[in-house]
């Protein structure tokens, strides 16, 4: 059998593996047999790794024998034979036991062997050494290091690289020698080992300088944690740049990592970006250009340099280059659109691009640049392609145009016309929904477009070969049908599915016709008995079920009741219904079953509430729009978790409260606010603060982290005195112990008058604290500790925590509709460096609305028009619009509130950070 | 966004055949230290991945797609193709150097041969090049002429003991142990 399988193998068209067992045996014959043939064994080598580099493994036993007999040629001074040897050994070393016994054969090659393969050598070392036995190799790896031979040093700092998670402390004693490499001039032996005939072109240069790269990257791991020494090393590049564009990309990466660390370095660190972004090496620019980008601190100007560099890499012959300078920009165009309109004629001309990757990407960085002048003729040119691309491609571009018609409701006629057309057009199944589902958001969010969306959607049902689809559209047109001023048009369409379609089709139209008898209108009421009463002879238990119980629900006395149940008006938020039932399904207390799943523990939406959600997440800026559909699923996931984290914290803190009897008194939890820092990230003691609101009372959590390794923290408390004697402390629950680098929280608590009341509270931390034994990892018996205060910043209770965010398809008509107007006037003082933009964003987060019409992205550097939208813990309406002008003196601020509490929009307008 | 500062860039490279096969697959993971990625331990999920992988490539020829997280560059031959992955926030262009780096390494070793044939025959200096180039995840080498050099030839044939030196110095040294004797014959008579 194996000599058969073995001479399938030399036949290389069959693409048929070597026998194991056969190159086991072979191996250990040849290995140990005396002398040794060099080529022969440098074939049966090449078998060996054949066999691991298909995937094949050895038990260990086999392999340690293995790594055994192949240790014997180091016998053989064969070069070629010893490189091939090195390989398999580093191969090996990963399945195999009593590595170390290669140690001695490898130090003698690294200390008097051949130039040929002494890197290899070097790098095998670092596979056979661990923590405990490096330090036999430290002479020998220094003296690698500074190795004039490039290899040999590339070899010697990538060891040591490898090196790092044991062997920290020893790889830090050569430095000086890793500093020294970065600077020196090592050239590659005049006779490189090897020639071939076939050099072609390329000619053997002199030196590649790649080990720069290497040194750059061990020594910014050797001094990863100190700033300053990061600083200078930084700093000497300023005199003698970089020779190797990787090195360089990654010396850019490290400039990047400190800026968005410290974001005061922006500037002092600029002084390097323009001499990269005119690298000749594109990796360079596109490197330096995706920093500059992808950082918040850069001036405007500065971002134009880099969107420069980009436009020109966008008509490069490399796909690869063109693909990564229109991935950049694709990404910043969903924050900045008008940034990159500059690039857009480049953009235009990549729409045929043959990389259909690049093509996409120009196409929905066109669409997201799209403004309300050239939305128009953007959605003109692609209805012009749309039939060349693929089904995939064209699901990418719909969800783009989705999304540009929420930012632009005021063009949602254009782009239901575009989505009309495609649904007619021939296409699968998930092609289609895509586009029904984009018509469903447009006719959701846009009220002035429902009528021309929901038109739509009842012709494509007259001809719709899927039943998936037809059941969601009869399922929004009975949702949306009845608030139309002509309901009776659905009507006629819903039922005609009555009469045509399968059973499936027949239920949901059922319950969608039972609810345009809620309307009101007797005459209508009437008709749609009529229609029911005919369904109840249908041929199908389901239909009938249906149909007998709307009518039931219609015929009783209470029409109320019959809303509730036919028309719900909230919600259960699915994502944690979800998680719920799987916790409870999945419990392995099999007690937990006595009870039935309580069906209350999950919060509910009230329409707007879910309406507020689902924007949010629709209009958020996805990072990556996913271009390849394998991985969206999972990016989908991602950002579901992403958008019901917050909900699922407020669940989370519900909880919380709920084991606490004091708090649980308080009743349900109305508001929480987001942590606010009360510390630097970098102190002793992180605090932040989250703040509760309750009917009639504020919690303030304070959750502590020691940071320090040999303090332990008791009686932890929290003095907090509020500013206005409104508020006055009921109780304080302090953390006992609060062991080295351990969290913990602090609650507070106040009772809050009636209205609504700002205030700020000074806060002090007071604790003991004791030294930890680090023996024992506790503190010393006798350990008495001392008291201490540490004191930090003030937190305030602001207007933004007794106000929800909250969604508004019109709000020029929200607007209109409350009255209480208040306004103010502020100087906000300089532009930050973030621009109005940064402005905008912390208006939002502190004001805790929702920003409508897309007035959360900043368009203009001067000027902008911000309009939000939120509703008060009790349910009264805010809106606000909120004008800022920059210019030399300081950035102007125009407050506008209006509300139907008068005291809110009077806090509202006059509350300033 | 966060900065890739390690120097742990390529996650994989992978030789296919033109039906799917692996000639080649290394997994590249540091060393010395403890990764929980599936994609690493288990064979079974490194097949399926090439096997997608490798439907939504071939003969195609669009030298680069992102796949499941991670940006992939390729290059397609005959009947092989060639791949190399990184992480999704990886420079695109620098992934693609060390892939050309490589191929032009493969030309220069395997006269132009680029073929399922010729790799296969030629195995160990296909390994050897890989190894050249990338070591477990950090970049080596992308210049193809520096990498090609590192690579030796396979020793010609097993001749025992005997070694006869064909270049210029050997046969110096033949003459000159030829004149020597000679000489010495000669001053003998």
């Amino acid at each position: 059998m194996s000599t058969h399988s073995y001479k399938k193998f030399e036949d290389s068209d069959s693409g048929a593996l070597p026998d194991k067992m056969t190159v086991y045996q072979e191996c250990l014959q040849a290995f140990n047999a005396s002398p040794v043939q060099a080529k022969r064994c440098r074939l049966l080598l090449s078998r060996l790794l054949r066999l691991l580099y298909a995937g094949e493994t050895f038990p260990r036993v086999e392999a340690t024998n293995m790594f055994f007999s192949i240790s014997k040629l180091f016998h053989h001074n064969d070069a070629s034979l010893r490189q091939l040897v090195y390989l398999a050994t580093k191969e090996l070393c990963a399945i195999s036991d009593d590595i170390l016994m290669a140690t001695a054969s490898i130090m003698k090659d690294i200390q008097n062997g051949e130039i040929v393969y002494k890197p290899n050598a070097v790098r095998t070392l670092a596979r056979v050494l661990d923590g405990t036995t490096i330090h036999a190799a430290e002479r020998a790896m220094r003296n690698c290091v500074v190795d004039k031979n490039p290899n040999v040093s590339s070899a010697a700092l990538v060891s040591s690289y490898h090196l790092l998670p044991v062997a920290k402390d020893v790889v830090k004693r050569w430095t000086n020698e890793t500093q020294e490499a970065i600077t020196s001039n090592k050239s590659f032996p005049d006779s490189q080992y090897s020639t071939h005939e076939h050099y072609g072109n390329n000619k053997l240069l002199s030196t590649t300088y790649t080990y720069q790269y290497h040194a750059l990257g061990l020594l910014y791991q050797l001094r990863n944690h100190d700033k300053m020494a990061l600083m200078k090393m930084i700093q000497q590049f300023d005199s003698q740049p970089l020779r190797s564009s990787l090195a360089t990309v990654q010396l850019i990466r490290y400039v990047g990592q400190l800026i968005e660390e410290d974001g005061d370095l922006t500037q002092p660190l600029w002084r390097f970006f323009p001499v990269w972004l005119k690298n000749k090496s594109d990796m360079v620019e596109l490197e330096a250009a995706k920093t500059i980008l992808s950082l918040p601190k850069f001036t405007s100007d500065q971002q134009m340099q880099a969107i420069g560099t980009l436009q020109v890499l966008l008509s490069v012959p490399r796909t690869v280059t063109r693909f990564a300078a229109v991935r950049i920009l694709n990404r910043i165009a969903m924050k900045n659109p008008q940034k990159i309109m500059v690039c857009n004629i480049e953009l235009e001309g990549m729409i045929n691009d043959s990389n259909r990757s690049v093509s996409t990407y120009a196409i929905t960085t066109l669409l997201k640049t799209g403004n309300s002048e050239n939305v128009d003729r953007l959605v003109k040119t692609i209805s012009g392609f749309m039939d060349d691309i693929s089904d995939e491609f064209k699901i990418i571009v719909i969800d783009a145009i989705r999304t540009l018609s929420l930012k632009f409701p005021e063009k949602h006629k254009s782009m239901l016309n575009f989505l009309n057309d495609v649904l007619r057009d021939e296409g699968g199944f998930v092609f289609k929904n895509a586009i029904i589902e984009a018509i469903f958001d447009i006719s959701k969010f846009i009220p002035s477009s429902r009528e021309l969306a929901l038109e739509m959607l009842c012709e494509f049902i007259e001809d719709c070969e899927y039943t998936e689809l037809a059941v969601r559209v009869l399922h929004l047109l009975g949702d949306e049908g009845p608030k139309t001023s002509n309901p009776t048009l659905y009507i006629r369409h819903i039922y005609n599915r009555v009469v045509l379609e399968n059973s499936i089709v027949r239920s949901s139209a059922v319950i969608a016709l039972s609810k345009f008898a809620l309307i009101g209108d007797e005459s209508i009421t009437k008709s749609i008995k009529v229609l029911l009463e005919r369904c109840l002879q249908d041929v199908d238990d389901e239909v009938r079920d249906r149909a007998a119980l709307s009518l039931k629900l219609l015929s009783t006395k209470d029409i109320e009741q019959a809303k509730n149940f036919i028309t719900p008006t909230f919600k259960y938020s699915l994502p944690i219904l979800e998680q719920q039932l799987s916790l409870y399904v999945k419990s392995n207390d099999k007690s937990s079953f006595e009870y039935p799943f309580d069906i209350k523990t999950i919060p509910t939406m009230t329409e707007e509430e879910a309406k507020t959600a689902e924007f949010k997440e629709k209009t958020t800026v996805y990072d990556e729009s996913s271009i390849h559909v394998d991985s969206s699923k999972k990016d989908k996931e991602e950002k579901l978790n992403e958008s019901t984290k917050e909900a699922m914290l407020q669940q989370q803190y519900s909880h919380d409260f709920a084991a606490i009897p004091e708090i649980a008194a308080y009743g349900t939890l109305l508001h929480s606010s987001v942590a606010v820092e009360l510390t630097e990230k970098e102190t002793e003691f992180v605090v932040t603060a989250v703040k509760h609101i309750f009917e009639n009372h504020v919690v303030i959590q304070y959750n502590i982290e020691n940071t320090l390794t040999d303090i332990q923290l008791e009686d932890v408390s929290v003095v907090s005195l509020p500013e206005v004697d409104d508020y006055s402390e009921e109780f304080l629950m302090p953390i006992d112990v609060l062991k080295p680098q351990t969290k913990g929280s602090i609650y507070v608590s106040f009772t809050r008058p009636e209205s609504i009341e700002t205030s700020s509270f000074t806060n002090t931390l007071s604790y003991t604290s004791k030294d930890i034994d680090p023996s024992t990892g506790e503190p010393a018996d006798e350990e008495e500790g001392f008291p201490d205060e540490y004191q930090i910043e003030d937190l305030s209770i602001t207007p933004g925590d007794f106000i929800i965010p909250s969604f508004t398809g019109n709000f020029t008509l929200a607007w209109d509709d409350l009255d209480n107007e208040e306004s103010a006037v502020f100087n906000l003082g300089d532009v930050p460096s973030g621009g109005l933009q940064e402005v905008v964003d912390r208006l939002i987060k502190t004001l805790s609305m929702m920003a409508c019409e897309s007035t959360d992205i900043v368009s203009a550097s001067a000027s902008h028009v911000l309009k939000l939208y939120g509703k008060s813990i009790h349910g009264e309406k805010i809106a606000a619009i909120i004008r800022l002008a920059a210019s030399s003196k300081g950035i102007m601020m125009k407050n506008q509130v209006r509300s139907s509490d008068a005291n809110l929009s009077e806090l509202v307008a006059n509350h300033i950070e | 966004m966060t900065f890739e500062t390690s120097l742990y860039t390529i996650k994989s490279a992978i030789i296919l055949d033109n039906e799917g096969k692996r000639l080649f697959a290394k997994y590249y993971k540091a060393p010395h230290s403890e990764v929980n990625d599936e994609l690493l331990s288990s064979e079974k999920k490194q097949i399926a991945f090439e096997s997608s992988l490798f439907k939504k490539t071939h003969k195609l020829n669009t030298d680069i797609i992102l796949f499941e997280n991670q940006i992939v560059v390729y290059r397609e031959f005959a009947d092989v193709i060639i791949y190399m992955t990184g992480d999704l926030n990886e420079n695109e262009t620098l992934l693609y150097n060390v892939l050309q780096g490589f191929i032009g390494a493969l030309e220069i070793v395997l006269r132009n041969q680029l073929d399922k044939k010729s790799m296969q025959e030629n195995y160990d200096l296909v390994v050897l090049a890989i190894d050249e180039t990338v070591d477990d995840g950090i970049i080596l080498e992308t210049d193809p002429s520096v990498i090609a050099s590192r690579v030796t030839k396979a020793p010609t044939e097993d001749v025992t003991n005997i070694k006869i030196d064909l270049s210029e110095k050997g046969f110096f040294n033949a003459l000159n142990f030829a004149k020597k004797n000679i000489s010495d014959r000669l001053q003998a008579l």
